[in-house]
C-alpha cells in the first residue's frame, strides 16, 4: 500500500516534470502554427512601425553635446514631442539632413524673431544674458547679432570648448526638427 | 498536404522570379544609386592604397560626371562650372590630404523631372583621417542633378544643402 503510494506519487512528479519540460520546449521553441506565425508577423510589424518612425533608435558620434550626452551613447528619438507643440528654449532636438539616418543632436538656443549674439563666449539673446547651466566648458566665442527667421530655430550643441568655426550650429527650419532624445 | 506542397512551390517560384527580375533588370532608380556606389567606393581611401590604385580611382571619378558639372560647395569655396578633369584633379588633390577616408551616402530621395534627367537629395558622411594624425567627420545634405547620357547616369549638378546656418 505504501510502495503503490510511493510509485503513485513519484508518477505524479514525473508528469508534472514532464509538463514543465514540455512547456519550456514550448516557450523556446514553439510548434509553427498559423496562430504563432500570425502572431510573430504583427509583433514584427508593429516593431518595425514602432522603431522606424515613432521612436528612432540612434547612437550618439561626437562630442558636440558633451557632457550632456556622450560619444557612444545610445537613445531614442521621440518623434511625437512635437507632433502638438513647438520646440522650446533650452530642449534637446535632433535635426535631419536628408532623412532619419544620420541627424544632429543639439539644443535650442532661441526661437524664431529672437536675436542671437555671442560675446566673450556668453549666449545673449535679445541682449539678455542666458544662463546655460548645461554648458560646462567655457568657451571665448564672438558672434555678432542675426536674427532667427521666422519657422527656424537656432540650435548649439553643450559642447562649446572647440573654436566656433569648428562647431556645427545655426539656424534651422522646423520642418527639420525629427524630435527630442527620450533621456 | 499534395495541394500545400504545390502552393508552396508556386510561392517559391513567384519569389525567385520577382528577385531574379529585381537583380537583373533594375529600374532607373538603381541605375542612379549605383552612380553614387561608385562614387563612395572611388572616393574612399585605404591606408594601404598604392600609386596605381589611387591614379586608377581618381581617373574613374572623372568618368561619372558629365563634361560640364555645376558646383555648390561654398563652405569649401567651390562654385562654379567644373570640367570633368578638373573634377578628377580637385577629387585627386583632396584625396592626398587624407591617409584614410570613407564617403557613404544615406537616405536616398530620387525623383525624375523629365525623362533623362533624375534629381536625388541625399545625405553625405566624410569620415577619416588626415595625413596630419586629424580626425574628420563631415555630413552634409546634397542635391544632386544627374542626366543620362549614352545610357549612363553622370553628376551635372552638386550643390551643397545648407541644414545650420550661421
Amino acid at each position: 500500500m505504501e510502495g503503490g503510494f510511493l510509485s503513485k506519487c513519484m508518477g505524479g512528479e514525473e508528469s508534472n516534470r514532464m509538463t514543465v519540460n514540455k512547456k519550456i520546449r514550448q516557450f523556446f521553441l514553439p510548434s509553427l502554427t498559423p496562430k504563432f506565425l500570425i502572431r510573430v508577423c504583427l509583433v514584427a510589424l508593429i516593431a518595425y512601425l514602432f522603431f522606424g518612425y515613432l521612436c528612432i533608435p540612434f547612437m550618439i558620434q561626437g562630442i558636440s553635446m558633451e557632457p550632456t550626452y556622450h560619444n557612444g551613447g545610445v537613445n531614442f528619438c521621440w518623434r511625437l514631442r512635437y507632433f502638438f507643440s513647438e520646440p522650446e528654449r533650452g530642449d534637446v532636438v535632433a535635426v535631419r539632413f536628408a532623412g532619419s539616418k544620420v541627424m544632429l543632436l543639439k539644443r535650442v538656443v532661441a526661437q524664431e524673431g529672437e536675436q542671437v549674439e555671442f560675446r566673450d563666449g556668453k549666449l545673449f539673446v535679445d541682449d539678455k544674458e542666458m544662463k546655460e547651466p548645461y554648458v560646462r566648458y567655457p568657451c571665448n566665442w564672438n558672434l555678432p547679432p542675426r536674427r532667427v527667421e521666422k519657422d527656424c530655430v537656432y540650435v548649439m550643441g553643450d559642447n562649446r570648448s572647440m573654436p566656433i568655426e569648428n562647431h556645427h550650429f545655426g539656424q534651422t527650419s522646423k520642418s527639420r526638427i525629427m524630435g527630442t532624445p527620450l533621456w | 498536404m499534395v495541394k500545400i506542397k504545390y502552393l508552396l512551390a508556386g510561392v517559391l517560384i513567384v519569389i525567385i522570379g520577382i528577385l531574379a527580375a529585381v537583380i537583373f533588370f533594375p529600374n532607373e532608380e538603381k541605375r542612379v544609386k549605383k552612380q553614387f556606389n561608385l562614387l563612395s567606393e572611388w572616393v574612399s581611401k585605404s591606408p594601404d592604397e598604392n600609386t596605381f590604385m589611387m591614379l586608377q580611382r581618381i581617373k574613374n571619378i572623372g568618368t561619372l560626371f558629365d563634361e560640364y558639372c555645376e558646383l555648390k560647395a561654398p563652405d569649401q569655396s567651390l562654385s562654379g562650372s567644373y570640367r570633368r578633369e578638373e573634377i578628377s584633379t580637385y577629387a585627386g588633390s583632396a584625396r592626398s590630404y587624407f591617409s584614410q577616408l570613407d564617403l557613404k551616402f544615406y537616405d536616398f530621395h530620387i525623383v525624375f523631372p523629365e525623362k533623362e534627367i533624375s534629381k536625388v537629395t541625399l545625405t553625405a558622411r566624410l569620415t577619416g583621417r588626415s595625413t596630419t594624425g586629424e580626425q574628420v567627420d563631415e555630413t552634409r545634405e546634397l542635391e544632386c542633378v544627374l542626366k543620362k547620357i549614352e545610357k549612363k547616369w553622370l553628376f551635372s549638378a552638386i550643390e551643397i544643402v545648407e541644414v545650420l546656418k550661421k
